[in-house]
């Protein structure tokens, strides 16, 4: 091992202010190189030349220097943080297409309205889907609730239309 | 007798590589692989792991060399893939519970061609001391250590493949120096072995 790389002056920056003389520096420095030098020292095995050859031959045999981009996306999203990234975005998604699906459509069913009401001082004009859905053969139907004065009882008639406006109905309920 | 390929420098061999050149390719991996086997080794200190980890290193390099900034060193730039890499590798086979410690291995599983002479025996025990004090200290550690004082990197190179500061460089160090003295003091005391 090459001394510089273990120098006094960067054992001094490692621990400096830890000693309390020069001699005590110097004494601790010695005893960390040696154990630096030991590491420097220790045997490797080493691989034999037909290891050698092997991983040379299968780490070669399919370089994907062509395709960098391919490998380059496969290994990131083999990284768990990416793929567990990847899960929460996924999770959120469906998460908001199911909560949209329960907000948004009643909302927007809502919005389309089952009947209206159409108020006057002495009738009440019902219109819309639910009066389609009871009278299907009438065209356009419509309920009046009517009173013809204040203390009479009131009255419902229908108004629509058959035959794609032919015949006009006028139905007493 | 001085090769005359050993003349060509690394970046040239990168480039023909990169073309699908495979002698340039076999001439870049048979310069470095000595030294990626001995990163690889001293951070994942099992012999059984080392092999697959350095094909690993290798399948890697010759995947990115697309993506290697010949201004750069390469061997600077192969030695913080062979770091990462056996980082990646120590810590999944640990993952695996396959670490077995070193005392726990059984006799009949030493390979055949064991020391039967005294250096031999005297390299095997130091290296046992040694990979068995290496153990007991954090992989980051460990890796700090191995690229700074046998490899020579400089901190700032060590940072930059680690991904950290070069504070935390000095601290892993630190500690690694620390540590490993008091284990291998302790090692001594146990064996009968002198500083």
């Amino acid at each position: 091992m090459n001394d510089s790389r273990f120098s006094l002056d960067e054992f001094e920056t490692l621990f400096g202010g830890k000693f309390a003389s020069p001699e005590e520096l110097q004494r601790e420095y010695e005893s960390f190189l040696v154990i630096v030098e030991q590491m420097d020292q220790a045997p490797v095995p080493e691989l034999s030349a037909r290891e050698k050859a092997d991983i040379f031959r299968r780490a070669w045999q399919a370089p994907s220097y062509e395709r960098p981009g391919i490998w380059a996306w496969l290994a990131l999203l083999r990284r768990p943080a990416v793929t567990f990234a990847l899960g929460m975005i996924l999770g959120g998604l469906l998460m908001l297409v199911y909560v949209g699906d329960q907000s948004i459509t009643p909302a927007a069913k809502a919005a389309e309205p089952q009947f209206a009401v159409e108020h006057t001082p002495y009738a009440r004009t019902y219109t819309g889907k639910v009066l389609q859905e009871l009278y299907p053969q009438v065209e356009n139907p419509k309920v009046v609730v009517e009173k013809k004065q204040e203390s009479s009882p009131p009255q419902r008639v229908l108004y629509g239309t058959l035959d794609e406006g032919e015949i006009y109905v006028v139905w007493n309920l | 007798m001085k090769d005359r390929h050993d003349s060509i420098p690394d970046t040239a061999l990168v480039e023909a590589a990169r073309r699908g050149d495979r002698d340039a390719a076999a001439r870049l991996y048979h310069r470095h692989i000595d030294r990626v086997h001995r990163i690889c080794y001293r951070i994942v200190l099992d012999r059984t792991q080392v092999a697959d980890c350095v094909q690993e290193v290798w399948f890697k390099v010759f995947r990115s060399l697309g993506q290697f900034e010949c201004e750069e060193s390469f061997a600077a730039w192969l030695n913080c893939v062979a770091a990462n890499t056996a980082i990646d590798c120590y810590r999944k086979w640990r993952r695996r519970g396959r670490h077995i410690d070193i005392d726990e291995v059984p006799v009949e599983s030493l390979p055949a061609e064991e020391p039967d002479d005294g250096q031999e025996l005297d390299d095997a025990l130091t290296r046992q001391r040694i990979e068995k004090a290496l153990k007991e200290i954090t992989v980051n550690q460990r890796t700090a250590f191995v690229l700074r004082y046998l490899e020579g990197m400089t901190p700032a190179e060590i940072a930059a493949a680690l991904g950290c500061r070069e504070g935390t460089v000095r601290t892993h160090i630190r500690r690694c120096l620390v540590a490993l003295r008091a284990k291998l003091a302790v090692e001594s005391n146990q064996q009968g072995f002198g500083p």
